[in-house]
């Protein structure tokens, strides 16, 4: 039986090693990890591009907890039929979602956006401090099924933390999704202004988000 | 045993037996040795590639787990009203304890409770004229109570003669019994239960008894405080019970009563203490504190004057107490009726020493120069005619009305469980209902309870764990914990609070409300309409729901405070009566042993109720700052007698000899420890310990003191004897050293001189070379100007009086893991907050300091240099915050630290089983193995069944990270706290601009626990603020100023009240003798 020499083991070993490393920061650094991309398939197929966008729903209507809580909370089944009492009442998913809410048995979304547990992002200061929902989530007015359209990395929180007159909105316009600074000169012009006004202090210690 | 001969091993040492090529049929290969003669240094192709492939495979299994798990988002089909989903609720409830129940309000995420704090709001806040305590704290036992909420070992099923049986069986068989006794009159059915203040089981009692005429009603309370009522009733003739009002006394003389520590509503009582020790006070106004008591409790650790008497003796010094009173006022000054006491006195206290009676004059004269500001407290050990004389004392004095007051206080009608013992001999007990407690654990041994409670036909009982009683019960009903009950109870002054659900009953349990109504067989059976009709007779008038929805959401009935009654006048011929019923010289019964023993409820499980819970097993007795253990207390001269010798507590010398005590004509075993200022010839041992049916936390914890105790000297024995046995016992204390070495860590002056040198506490220390500042720049400097915060805490000693109520507030506030008793011996142990104890002054009068500890919050950290991945770090508010996702566990922080307030997660504490105290003398070495192995074959024993981490999880506060394996932790000065109260602010004014957090409205878990309120927190920039008026206090100081680490904690220095008429060792020879006896005897 043919040996294999110790080199040739060590060779290989190291070789192996060195795949793995490439093959683990591939996967860390492409937005594979950082999640962009990411559209699973929802249990009711509702359109955030028909509510949102053609409807132009305010955003705190069904995310009414957005303002008072870090969390942006996923509407109850209830406020579906707030309209839809009146509204493609008879249509057979409309059915299906009050048999639903009447059985109590709750719809089991799939969650797109997510932060690691030891990360506490706080979505009632940034709404209320004029930081847009479409900063971070994207044009979610144009999305039939929500994609995870931006990276939620630390970079990401780091760029805006750092220089926050870069992406502030006039208050009444952050739940706008179509709202746009003409360009970067006047975003400067508004993100200063705001900053200013609103006595924007934006920290970028390790202990805003991980404690 | 190799399958293939001819192949070999990969290497000569192998790879674990165990290891993951178990599975793959590679057992034979990896533990073989070299049987085949192979060269250990080469390799086979076919071993080689047959290697590789299983290393790939077990890759593939890692990259699988590196996949995005699917997680679900489930709202609610309807939400409920008012509901926001993160943002918590809260809801004021009571906790339940004896009489008296403790106000609460408390935190709850999701439906789920997971903080405990005290509710504000209640009226019954100290209030002394000058000042008025802005808030009130909770107690140990309070803090801990969320975890016994979510402690799987408790009671779950419903169990008929050892058959777990369905709920509503259960309810038939209760309605069942009780129609037959309402048949029978209630002949042959007996009611056991519990002390309790609720109106509504008051109630059911009374329609139980008019359904039962003839049943018969029993109370057992092992540690009972219904003395206090009894004594004041006897005493003054009215159903009374003394309620105290610290914040209106000057001069305090306690006689074995422990109010600080484990008497009731020790939370109030604290906090009036604490009020009154404020040191800008006078010295004649400032509180003094007599202590006379035969342990050394967290009350006589506090008092200015400090007697320790044996258990005997304290009869006498009472006496000697009162005829002192009597001489110094003038007996013909006390009425003709007091006539017969002076000379009944007399006889008795002829005997007593010198030095008593000068003690006692200095004393007494200082209280009667107090005159109403003066109160004389006796405690639940001692027999009534020690509290007739206190109360009587307090009447003299005139305090009635100011420092004590009398309310009026329904005599509860039950009978002594010892009746009930005679009951059942007599085989006259058909069926008996009790209702909560354990008396096969806690009832006096000569009762031989397990086997007497079996005379009963039929035993029904309602327990929260199935516990000791539980096997000699019939039917076994689950107990709900008091946050998932309805129910009600009364503070100590006597106002109304609902005991409200935070969650629906976990098991299932019943309330004892339930079971009442059910056995009375009231068409009502849901606690919550029996509350609301008790409701409904206590409030007469108005309109009943918007009152009902009042008193919930306030968490009391507003003035429905007991009034004080009238006037209380003593009864003198009962207190001579009392006097000359207590037979001169006859503490010392020939033949038997000389010693005397004090039975005293552990300070942090009480009388075991709380056996189960990890918090309070592991948090350190405030004496003895042992954990999850109790001792047999003895003081150094019984010791030397012994020939004891006591380990060091370093390197390893844990082990305490373990001594025998012989008392009742019954002997119990313990590790004996041995405390300066306990009296010659006194044994203490401690009630709670020595659980067989506690539950998997507190089974075989300790040594289990009930079994020496009998009926008739249920707190006091004598005769016993004390000897030393063969066996070693290795405790895990976390705090070895009593004295800080002359580094002056904890700092304290007598009165007088602080008004002489106010600035005392920052005088150099001696030998300590001087600070001259640092040659560098800070950069935190240049940061603190443009930040609105700076934060910074000061703890003021002189309040503090080492309840320890903050240590189990951290610990449920952040998530700090319980770690085990082997744990804490390998000193890892991971509180936060830690309170440090020193012994001062001489040994027999030791005094004891006590000094919270936590992270300091240097602003030149030590620990911040070291940190070579920059896990640690400041942020520009002052705070040394910590990124656990960065930390790689070097632990050089640690060491760095000057203060020892780094903890270090050295396994998965959350998810492993508490090591049991079984394990203890296992090597470090081999709990990593254990877990080692663990990780390996992920089916280890020690790891925690998924069902009992997910009830756990329950618990943790979802604002916090929960810490793994590998990584540091300390105090953060409750930063999600401080990020919430910012949020809060800028959120509320999103327009104001420079919206910052008010004074005030952050408070640390530590702080909001606090009874004393001797931590403050806030924004030290702000010169106005609480704390910036605290650290500005010429009292304050900082620890080891030499090192110039610049913290952000200041303490104030701990100003004691000493009467200069009495000149005791005190001030002589502060440490020296404490620490020349550790050098000799080893550390007390």
């Amino acid at each position: 039986m043919r040996e294999v020499s110790r080199g040739v083991m060590v060779a290989v070993a190291l070789a192996f090693v060195l795949c793995v490393g490439v093959v683990g920061c591939w996967y860390y650094l492409t937005p594979e990890y950082s999640r962009v991309g990411y559209t699973p398939l929802q249990p009711v197929s509702y359109s955030h591009k028909v509510h949102a966008g053609e409807l132009g729903i305010d955003c705190r209507y069904c995310h009414f907890g957005v303002e008072q809580s870090p969390y942006a909370n996923v509407p109850d089944a209830a406020v579906c039929m707030n309209c839809h009492n009146q509204v493609l009442s008879d249509d057979a998913r409309i059915v299906a979602l009050k048999e639903r809410i009447e059985s109590g048995d709750p719809i089991q979304w799939t969650r797109v956006h997510r932060n690691p547990d030891y990360v506490f992002f706080n979505h009632a200061v940034h709404v209320n401090r004029g930081v847009g929902c479409v900063d971070c989530h994207g044009k979610i007015n144009q999305m039939d099924s929500v994609i995870h359209a931006k990276s939620l990395s630390m970079g990401s929180c780091l760029a805006c933390h750092r220089n926050p007159e870069r992406s502030l909105r006039p208050l009444d316009r952050v739940y706008d999704p179509n709202w746009q600074p003409a360009g970067p000169a006047e975003q400067a012009v508004i993100g200063q202004r705001l900053a200013r006004e609103l006595g924007i202090r934006t920290s970028v210690y390790c202990s805003t988000c991980h404690r | 045993m190799n399958a293939v001969p001819e192949e070999r091993s990969p290497s000569g040492d192998g790879m674990p037996c165990s290891g993951p090529f178990r599975g793959a049929g590679y057992a034979g290969e990896a533990c073989s040795s070299n049987e085949q003669g192979a060269t250990p240094d080469s390799l086979t192709r076919r071993e080689f590639m047959r290697v590789m492939s299983a290393s790939l495979l077990l890759g593939g299994i890692g990259l699988t787990g590196c996949r995005r798990p699917v997680e679900k988002v489930v709202p609610f089909s309807r939400s409920p009203e008012g509901y926001v989903h993160g943002v918590p609720q809260y809801f004021a409830t009571s906790m339940p304890s004896r009489e008296t129940a403790i106000p609460l309000l408390v935190k709850s995420y999701e439906g789920r409770p997971i903080k405990i704090e005290a509710n504000v709001e209640h009226p019954d806040k100290p209030s002394n004229g000058d000042s008025e305590a802005d808030r009130m704290g909770t107690t140990h036992h309070a803090q801990a109570a969320i975890l016994s909420l979510y402690d799987p070992d408790r009671a779950t099923r419903f169990v008929y003669k050892g058959v777990a049986v369905a709920r509503e069986e259960a309810m038939r068989f209760l309605k069942q019994t009780g129609e037959k006794f309402a048949g029978l009159k209630g002949k042959g059915l007996c009611f056991l239960v519990e002390r309790s203040g609720s109106p509504s089981r008051a109630r059911l009692l009374r329609i139980a008894r008019e359904r039962f005429p003839e049943a018969r009603f029993f109370v057992h309370e092992a540690v009972d405080f219904d003395i206090h009522r009894k004594a004041a009733t006897l005493l003054f003739g009215i159903p009374v019970r003394p309620v105290f009002r610290l914040e209106h006394a000057r001069r305090i003389l306690s006689i074995d009563c422990d109010f600080l520590g484990t008497e009731a509503d020790a939370h109030r009582m604290i906090a009036g203490f604490a009020l009154g020790r404020n040191p800008s006070l006078s010295q004649n106004s400032m509180t003094r504190l007599y202590v006379v008591e035969s342990l050394l409790t967290l009350t006589g650790g506090n008092a200015d004057h400090r007697l320790s008497l044996p258990p005997s003796n304290v009869v006498l010094m009472t006496m000697l107490l009162f005829a002192e009173l009597g001489r110094q006022i003038g007996w013909a000054n006390l009425g003709s009726e007091a006539a017969g006491l002076e000379s009944a006195l007399k006889v008795r206290i002829a005997e007593l020493p010198d030095v008593l009676r000068g003690w006692a004059a200095a004393c007494v004269e200082d209280l009667i120069e107090a005159g109403t500001g003066a109160v004389v407290l006796a405690g639940h050990r001692q027999p009534v005619v020690v509290h007739m004389l206190a109360h009587t004392m307090n009447a003299v004095l005139g305090s009635v009305d100011h420092a004590v007051k009398y309310l009026g206080w329904p005599e509860p009608g039950e009978s002594p469980i010892t009746e009930l013992a005679a009951e059942l001999n007599s085989d006259a007990v058909e069926t008996l209902v009790i209702l909560g407690g354990n008396p096969v654990y806690s009832a006096p041994a000569d009762l031989d309870w397990a086997r007497t409670q079996r005379k009963a036909a039929t035993v029904i009982r309602l327990g929260e764990y199935e516990d000791e009683t539980f096997p000699v019960c019939d039917l076994h009903l689950p107990r709900a914990h008091f946050l998932e009950s309805w129910g009600d109870g009364v503070t100590e002054d006597g106002t109304v609070v609902p005991v409200q659900p935070l969650i629906a009953p976990l098991f299932g349990g019943l309330t004892e409300l339930e079971v009442l109504a059910r056995l009375c067989g009231l068409a009502t059976t849901n606690p919550y309409d029996i509350v609301r009709d008790t409701f409904r007779g206590i409030v007469a008038e108005g309109d009943f729901e918007a009152r009902w929805h009042k008193f919930l959401r306030d968490g009391y009935l507003e003035g429905s405070g007991s009034k004080s009654v009238a006037e209380v006048k003593p009864d003198w011929r009962r207190v001579v009566e009392a006097v000359t019923s207590i037979n001169p010289g006859s503490e010392h019964s020939e033949g038997r042993g000389t010693y005397e023993v004090v039975f005293a409820p552990d300070y942090r499980l009480d009388d075991g109720r709380y056996a189960n819970n990890g918090w309070l097993q592991e948090l350190p007795d405030p004496i003895t700052k042992i954990t999850w253990d109790n001792v047999i207390v003895v003081g150094r001269r019984t010791a030397a007698q012994l020939n004891l010798r006591m380990p060091s507590g370093t390197a390893g010398d844990f082990s305490v000899p373990v001594v025998r005590v012989e008392v009742n004509g019954r002997n119990v075993e313990g590790p004996v420890w041995v405390l300066p200022g306990v009296p010659e010839n006194t044994i203490g041992l401690s009630l709670g310990n020595g659980r067989s049916g506690a539950g998997r936390v507190g089974n075989g914890v300790g040594y289990n003191a009930y079994s020496v105790r009998v009926s008739d000297a249920l707190f006091i024995a004598a005769g016993a004897s004390i000897s030393k046995t063969d066996k070693m016992h290795l405790l895990a204390c976390t705090q070895w050293q009593s004295s800080s070495e002359g580094r002056a860590m904890a700092r304290e002056a007598a009165h007088e001189e602080y008004i002489a040198n106010p600035k005392f506490a920052n005088a150099s220390i001696e030998g300590m070379p001087r600070t001259k500042g640092s040659l560098y720049p800070n950069p935190l400097d240049r940061l603190a100007e443009a930040a609105p915060y700076q934060w910074g805490m000061a703890i003021d000693l002189s309040l503090c009086v080492g309840c320890g109520a903050c240590i189990v507030a951290c610990q449920s506030e952040n998530n700090v893991p319980i770690v085990g008793k082997a744990e804490v011996l390998h000193r890892r142990e991971m509180h936060w907050m830690r309170v440090d104890r020193y012994h001062e002054g001489s040994l027999e009068a030791a005094r004891v300091l006590w000094q919270p500890m936590l992270c300091q919050h240097c602003e030149a950290a030590p620990c911040e240099s070291v940190c070579p991945v920059n896990a640690t770090s400041h942020n520009d508010e002052g705070l040394n915050v910590m990124a656990y996702n960065r930390c790689v566990g070097t632990r050089y922080c640690s060491n760095n630290c000057p203060f020892k307030v780094r903890r270090f997660n050295y396994f998965d504490y959350h998810r492993r089983a508490t090591s049991r105290p079984g394990s203890q003398g296992r090597s470090s070495s081999s709990v990593a193995r254990t877990d080692f192995l663990r990780w390996l074959t992920r089916m280890s024993p020690e790891t925690r069944p998924q069902t009992e981490l997910d009830m756990l999880r329950l618990l943790m506060n979802p604002d916090v990270t929960v810490r793994m394996r590998g990584v540091m932790e300390k105090c953060t000065f409750c930063v999600q706290r401080i990020e919430q109260a910012k949020t809060a602010s800028k959120t509320s004014a999103v327009l104001s601009g420079g919206a910052t957090v008010a004074d005030g409205a952050l408070q640390t878990a530590c702080q909001q626990a606090c009874p004393a309120g001797a931590i403050v927190f806030g924004n030290i920039k702000d010169p106005r603020s609480r704390v910036s008026e605290a650290v500005a206090d010429p009292r304050a100081y900082r620890l080891l100023e030499h090192l110039n680490l610049r913290q952000r904690v200041a303490y104030l220095a701990r100003i004691t009240n000493p009467n200069p008429r009495i000149r005791d060792e005190r001030r002589a020879e502060t440490n020296t003798p404490v620490r020349a006896f550790a050098a000799s005897d080893g550390d007390p």
